[in-house]
């Protein structure tokens, strides 16, 4: 008893004492965005267990013992605060959202991502609001002219169609040039970006130099392309963004198609050549009297575009979420040609206790997509304006021939297009997961699991109503899945050392592995325009099915280290194994060493006021590339079909040495930022690519046209230039006028080839590599048509075959004997545009806002094929062509364009190598942020937008053909790039 | 505690790694490795039958008519829209780097690679019986004729036309009868091209020795042989020997020459074979040959005709008017040129279509491509002799053709008016098959186009329809492919090319 009352004494005691020292604290907590109120915020008292959580409306309480010095203030997703406890009994807290900083987080290769300030590699990153709200399917058109080096090209007009990018130039003559595409880590197709809705993009990451690419080693030597996707905030109400445009498309620029001779100057053009007299002439007028401008027959105008989109994003305690679902739907210019785009995506992320986290982004797309299928070669839309202009797709009274018009002999577009529908559609799935536990402080351990997948089909038919086979009808079904897995395991583990010596390390493995398969079928016989499923085809049913696969393993490790966030050194090393090599050459390493240095840190500079920011930043390292197609290593046999039963013949020959082609990068790149409003960066560059993976060509007598094989050294160098500056910026009135300029230069140089040649010219393509040279065509020189004779004429080139690389350009040396194998030599026109680049400026006033972007293409030169066709009225009489071909030589001494007539107008010589370089306004937004005090008063409203967007607005260009834009070295019947404008509105709830 | 998590990780990240790798060494689906291909006699036989699907993509289409289309018979239409129209202008347009030079030297090359493939694989089979034996001995000889066949089809375009004296200086194409992709071969003589033709119908006729030859058979055997020894004997000016091979299957009696208009029609319209030695099998919808498809153009919505090369008056005239061939190689058709309308323009055609091969509504242009008819065998034989002064031979064998056409039978020829009217016979009798031009080689002869049928529907002036081409011309033999001349130093380039 005695001693219970000691107690109870002692805890009286005790107890007294206690409240006698400890105080309370109230206050708030907040985030320092929007002064929002944060619920479930931690307060702890530190070194002690005390503490407790904010209230739904922020306000928090809690005792703190008088000992106590500092209060921490803890909330995931905004970082800890820890406060220093003042005599004050109130404390108003604003906690910064770890998203501010978040942005500004990449991930470079793994690992969980850090502030890009601190990045050793070369990194540009692009806001996701560039491919916001654009006229355009595909989101990588928007990246154009935007990075500095990245070369973007968008090749058609197709509303399905996806962008070619190059990161500096070519980097191999074999292999792709393609950068790695990787969506939250995991490795996409380029053709998954189309299908994917801009909208979700949070930004755009373009891996450039050896430190940051050497860690995704097999696959990275053309650079990579990281796309992160929206992601929700933690403790953040509910955002609801609707956001919804229409808009129309027309040609980009129509002075090709109004180059074309009407009926008076055809007529006249034929008579006064002879190739008709004036009363076959007037005969055939008489039955044909018209005037057609046939592009307007084959191209729309005015084609409509429309999209909505809407996304919930958000978050609680524990989750984020980003919830996203849009429409588009674009109808191309030639009839059947259109892209109509459905995606839902969710993103969610989660702590689950202390030490596992995880995440699940589910992406899906679905499309209905239709080409235009008559592009080279056919008359019935690229090579259509060899119509002549007297026949016309409508009679006289204006009423459009039902099928077949009347002395042009092709069908008309439209009726081609419903009678023989070809219906693609796309189904894209884009899941991934991971799992991260964080077993120990600092030691962080991530699984993430991805897929690409894609299935695709395609429903083609032709009606039995189609008179072009009437009542017997077809129909065919394709179907073909690619699923692309990946599976990326990483360990993690971060320290420093007296908080001077940051080092984190980094290993880990992953598994990559594609399954492409298709399958199709098809029947004929179809005799009722209701019933056209291959069922209802009773003749020739017809099935084929494929399957390919390859795989990839790898490990791979990190060291990144920095002293005092002033020296970094990062250190990489990768193994990559390809299933397709040859069991002996399938392994290769790839490393990487990186520097930086914080130069503005250093003593010397901090003091220099008007110097904002000055980093200097090296790296070398090596990385892989093996696309090429699956089993090239293997020698096959192949099969076909005679009797009925199969056969076999020699398919591939097979190269058992192949091995990965390598490339080493070694990039030096300083950064300055100065009076706070001017950025500079400058970036050197050099890759070398060794053991090129080329179709190397071969004899026809081999049995084969080429053999896939390592072989070759290619070059590019060359620098890269971003610059921006604040023109005005005057934050109280929100207005500003920064410009922007980025560029590159590069120079490709083939330095080794194969079977000891000094120069190679592909058979067909103009295109040549030679040593020494930048690839580049070799071609006939055309000198000029003898103004004497009427007779054209090429230079001669060296007679010493091997000498052909050096152009031959003696006005004395020329011949009329036309010969392409024997006047082809080295024109001295780059194959690659050496000048690329963008630049434009964002300005605002208030709630305005304009955006203009410009992108150029300097010294990117193609051969016009259009022009074979289109001038050369020799080789297509009694077809259109252009007014061009009028001006011919007639008499001697006239100076003229084209020989005389009955000599060959044109042939594939140098004149149809045409400077395609241009500069194109791609994108031109104009919009409004009505302000608060309007919007305010809905009570619902939390911002709003409206916007005008237009797309290639403006074309400047030389080139004749239908658009420049076309990334290819030989051009012909291209369905040609369109113009948009566009209106919009976004709420924001 | 935190043992047990980290196991638990371990476990974790462990499981997903390995249950989802598969093996990095993957096969593809469609194709096996080369290696694996012989061996069995079940393996020999799919090789055989890749051999025959081969062979029949050798024939027709651009294998037989792009030589019709170079030569005199032709003129091209107004809407041919210069597709072959390089070998039809000659001259600057028709070049090393042309695309049919091009395909037709890398198809019967890769053909002969894989030839060279199986002939040394098929070695490697061990038959197990009798019957596999047999077997295997069948597809040796199929091996062997198809390369004889091949390199003679590529001696024909590559080389000058055979002559005993100078047979063994004339460059001829590079011989191949190893597989070794990596080889630089030279081109061989003349000579040695068919000494190695004459070595492989020998090889050929040891293997198919047995095996019988049936009217319209679909695989090789000794009559095949023998069909184009007769073929290459005569092309040689080995006149007795080409006379020994066509006379031996003319006495067989075993193919027989058609008698009536309806016979003839039906061979050559709906694929009748009565006259066939050798022709291609095809089914439709997966086993169809090249077509022949220049000549008629037929525009199924109008009825129309558009054809790419219409055959001039003479040629058509050419041919008299109880001759059965006459409306049967030809027709009056409704044609349509560059929105014009003409109704009587005659076209070819002897290759209109099967319609038992359609695959729509109208005419593919199917048919089993004939490869051999005993017709042939009469000509080389009547060739042969009145090259030889066999003159009574030759009047045989002639009139039994002129006969069977409707025609009848000349006496009193002899010397070069007898070799003129064979020379014609030939020419009514196989217009179109693709041998006008080599023979016009053969014989030496040179050319002027004329006598368009209607100047309004096809393409004039001197590189069309007035072209005129001396026998010396050197692009009676076609330019190696720029692309092999380029990559193989040892090859010497055709004169003119």
């Amino acid at each position: 008893m005695k001693k219970s009352l000691q107690g109870l004494f002692l805890f009286l005691v005790l107890g007294l004492s206690a409240l006698a020292q400890d105080r309370t604290i109230t206050g708030t907590v907040a985030t320092k965005e929007d002064g929002a109120a944060l619920a479930g915020v931690s307060i702890t008292v530190k070194g002690t267990s005390l503490g407790t959580l904010s209230t739904s409306d922020g306000k928090f309480s809690i005792k703190v013992p008088s000992t106590a010095k500092v209060l921490v203030f803890k909330y995931v997703g905004y970082g800890s605060q820890e406060l220093s406890i003042s005599s004050a009994s109130q404390l108003n807290v604003v906690l910064e959202s770890d998203s501010k900083i978040l942005n500004e987080v990449v991930v470079v290769g793994y690992g969980t991502g850090k502030k890009i300030s601190s990045v050793v590699g070369s990194v540009t990153v692009v806001a996701g609001k560039t491919f916001e709200d654009r006229p355009i399917a595909n989101a990588f058109d928007a990246l154009q002219g935007k990075v500095a080096g990245l070369q973007v090209f968008t090749s058609s007009g197709e509303p399905s169609q996806t962008s070619s990018l190059r990161l500096h130039g070519v980097g191999s003559l074999g292999a792709s040039s393609t950068p790695l595409y990787l969506m939250d880590g995991i490795p996409i197709d380029g053709g998954t970006v189309v299908s994917m809705n801009p909208n979700d993009i949070e930004n755009i990451s373009v891996l450039k130099d050896a430190s940051a690419t050497s860690i995704y080693g097999a696959r990275a030597a053309n650079g990579v392309i990281y796309i992160t996707s929206k992601r929700g905030k933690l403790n953040r109400p509910a955002e609801i963004n609707v956001s919804t445009q229409m808009g129309h498309s027309d040609l980009a620029n129509e002075d090709f198609f109004n180059q074309f001779m009407n009926t008076k100057q055809i007529s006249d053009f034929w008579v006064a050549t002879a190739y008709r007299t004036q009363a076959q002439m007037d005969a055939l007028l008489a039955q044909y009297p018209f005037d057609t401008k046939w592009y307007k027959s084959y191209y729309k105008n005015g084609a409509p575009t429309k999209q909505t989109d809407v996304s919930v994003s958000g978050g609680g305690g524990k989750t984020t979420y980003y919830i996203s679902g849009s429409y588009f739907s674009q109808e191309g210019l030639a009839y059947r040609s259109g892209f109509k785009r459905y995606t839902l995506r969710s993103n969610l992320a989660t702590t689950v206790n202390d030490w596992i986290s995880l995440g699940l982004n589910l992406s899906m797309g679905a499309d209905d997509r239709q080409t235009n299928p008559y592009g080279s070669n056919s008359t019935n839309r690229g090579l259509a304006l060899l119509a002549a202009p007297f026949y016309s797709p409508v009679d006289k009274n204006g009423v459009e021939y039902p099928n077949l018009i009347p002395g042009w002999a092709r069908y008309n577009p439209n009726y081609l297009a419903d009678n023989l529908p070809s219906n693609g559609n796309n189904i894209q799935a884009n899941p991934s997961g991971y799992i991260q536990v964080t077993p120990i402080k600092n030691l962080t351990i991530k699984s993430q699991v991805g897929m690409d997948a894609s299935d695709y089909r395609t429903s083609s038919k032709q009606l039995p109503s189609y008179v072009g086979s009437l009542n017997n009808g077809n129909a065919s079904e394709s179907f073909s899945r690619g699923v692309t897995k990946t599976v990326t395991n990483t360990v993690e583990y971060k320290f420093s050392i007296k908080d001077l010596h940051n080092i984190t390390a980094l290993a880990g493995t992953e598994y990559i592995d594609n399954t492409s398969t298709n399958f199709s079928g098809s029947s004929t016989g179809q005799t009722d325009d209701r019933l056209t499923l291959i069922g209802a085809g009773p003749n020739n049913r017809d099935a084929s099915s494929g399957k390919s696969e390859y795989a990839y393993k790898s490990t791979f490790s990190r060291v990144e280290y920095n002293f005092d966030t002033k020296y970094f050194l990062d250190l990489s090393i990768r193994e990559d194994e390809s299933s397709r090599f040859g069991k002996d050459n399938r392994t290769a390493q790839f490393w990487s060493v990186g520097a930086m240095w914080k130069a503005k840190k250093e003593k010397i500079f901090s003091d220099i006021k008007w110097l904002t920011d000055l980093t200097v930043k090296a790296s070398t390292g090596t990385s892989g590339n093996s696309s090429i197609g699956d089993y090239q290593s293997q020698a096959l046999v192949g099969t076909t079909q005679f009797d009925g039963g199969s056969g076999w013949f020699v398919s591939t020959p097979g190269n058992s040495s192949l091995a990965w082609e390598t490339q080493q990068n070694t990039t030096l790149g300083v950064k300055g930022s100065f009076f706070n409003r001017i950025n500079l960066e400058v970036e050197l560059y050099k890759r070398d690519t060794r053991n090129m993976l080329i179709s190397v060509p071969y004899a026809y007598t081999s049995g084969f046209s080429s053999i896939t094989s390592n072989v070759g050294t290619l070059t590019n160098s060359g620098i890269d230039v971003t610059f921006d500056f604040d023109l005005l910026r005057i934050d109280a009135k929100k207005a500003y006028i920064t410009p922007y300029l980025n560029i590159n230069y590069n120079k490709n140089r083939i330095n080794e080839l194969f079977q000891g040649k000094n120069y190679w010219i592909i058979p067909n393509t103009g295109v040549s590599w030679a040593i020494g040279q930048p690839v580049s065509y070799f071609y006939p020189l055309f000198s000029g048509i003898n103004p004497a004779t009427g007779q054209p004429e090429w230079y001669k080139p060296n007679i010493i075959a091997d000498k052909i690389v050096e152009t031959q350009k003696d006005p004395n040396i020329v011949t009329s004997t036309f010969n392409t194998a024997a006047l082809q030599q080295n024109t001295g026109i780059q194959r690659y545009p050496w000048l690329n680049g963008g630049f434009g400026l964002s300005g605002g006033f208030q709630g305005i806002y304009v955006q203009a972007d410009f992108s150029f293409s300097k010294g990117k030169y193609m051969i016009n094929n259009d022009r074979y066709f289109f001038e050369n009225p020799n080789q297509f009489p009694g077809f259109n062509q252009s007014v061009r071909v009028l001006d011919y030589w007639k008499k001697p001494g006239d100076i003229a364009l084209f020989p005389k007539y009955g000599t060959q107008f044109t042939q594939f010589d140098s004149r149809l190598i045409e400077d395609a370089s241009f500069i194109r306004l791609k994108t031109l937004s104009v919009g409004y942020n009505v302000p608060e005090s309007i919007i305010k008063p809905t009570k619902m409203i939390k911002g709003m937008k409206i916007y005008y967007i237009g797309r290639n607005l403006l074309t400047y260009t030389r080139y004749l053909g239908p658009d420049p834009e076309v990334d290819t070295n030989v051009t012909l019947g291209v369905n040609p790039n369109t113009k948009q404008h566009s209106l919009g509105i976004d709420f924001r709830f | 505690m935190k043992n047990l998590k980290i196991g638990l990780i371990a476990a974790v990240v462990l499981t997903t790694l390995f249950s989802s790798c598969k093996k990095l060494d993957l096969f593809p689906y469609n194709s096996i490795e080369q290696s694996q291909s012989f061996k069995t006699v079940k393996d020999a036989k799919t090789w055989n039958a890749g051999l025959y699907a081969t062979f029949r993509g050798r024939r027709y289409g651009s294998y037989t008519f792009i030589t019709d289309v170079q030569a005199d018979q032709l003129n091209a239409s107004l809407d041919f829209g210069n597709r072959n129209g390089n070998p039809h202008r000659w001259g600057t347009s028709f070049l090393a780097d042309d695309g049919t030079i091009r395909d037709q030297w890398a198809a019967y090359y890769s053909a002969i690679a894989n030839i060279n493939v199986a002939i040394k694989g098929l070695e490697d089979v061990k038959p197990l019986d009798a019957t596999e034996t047999a077997s295997l001995d069948r597809y040796k000889g199929d091996a062997y004729f198809a390369r004889a066949f091949y390199y003679h089809q590529l001696a024909l375009r590559w080389s000058k036309a055979y002559s005993p004296a100078t047979a063994a200086t004339d460059l001829s194409v590079p011989l191949i009868t190893v597989y070794d992709v990596n080889a630089q071969p030279s081109r061989a003589t003349l000579k040695q091209v068919y000494d190695q033709i004459n070595s492989d119908i020998t090889q050929a006729k040891k293997f198919l020795g047995a095996v019988a030859g049936t009217v319209g058979t679909k695989t090789f055997n000794i009559d095949v042989v023998t069909a184009l020894e007769a073929r290459v004997k005569l092309c040689m000016q080995d006149w007795a020997g080409a006379y020994a091979a066509a006379n031996s299957l003319i006495t067989a009696n075993k193919y027989r020459l058609t008698t009536t208009a309806a016979a003839l029609r039906a061979y050559w319209h709906t694929d009748g074979n009565q006259e066939s030695i050798y022709e291609c099998f095809v089914s439709k919808p997966n086993e169809l040959a090249n077509t022949n498809s220049i000549y008629l153009g037929l525009i199924p919505a109008t009825g129309r005709f558009t054809p790419d090369f219409i055959p001039s008056i003479w040629v058509v005239n050419g041919y008299d008017a109880a001759d059965f061939r006459k409306a049967i190689y030809f027709e009056p058709k409704a044609v349509t040129v560059s929105g014009l309308s003409f109704n009587n323009i005659v076209l070819v055609n002897k290759f209109p279509g099967n319609p038992a091969l359609f695959t729509g509504a109208t005419t593919n242009y199917q048919h089993a491509p004939k490869v051999f008819r005993i017709a042939e065998m009469f000509l080389i034989a009547a060739e042969a002799s009145a090259e030889s002064a066999g003159t009574a031979n030759a009047l045989t064998a002639l009139n039994a053709l002129r006969v069977a056409r409707g025609l009848t039978a000349l006496s009193g020829l002899s010397g070069a008016a007898l070799i003129s009217a064979v020379r014609a016979e030939r020419t009514r009798e196989l217009a179109f098959e693709g041998f006008r031009l080599d023979d016009l080689k053969r014989w030496n002869l040179g050319f002027t186009r004329s006598g368009a049928q209607d100047v309004n529907t096809i393409n004039v002036g001197s590189n069309y329809n007035t072209l005129t081409i001396p026998a010396n011309d050197p692009k009676f033999v076609w330019g190696l492919p720029a692309n092999d001349v380029t990559i193989n130093k040892n090859l010497v380039q055709n004169q003119g090319w």
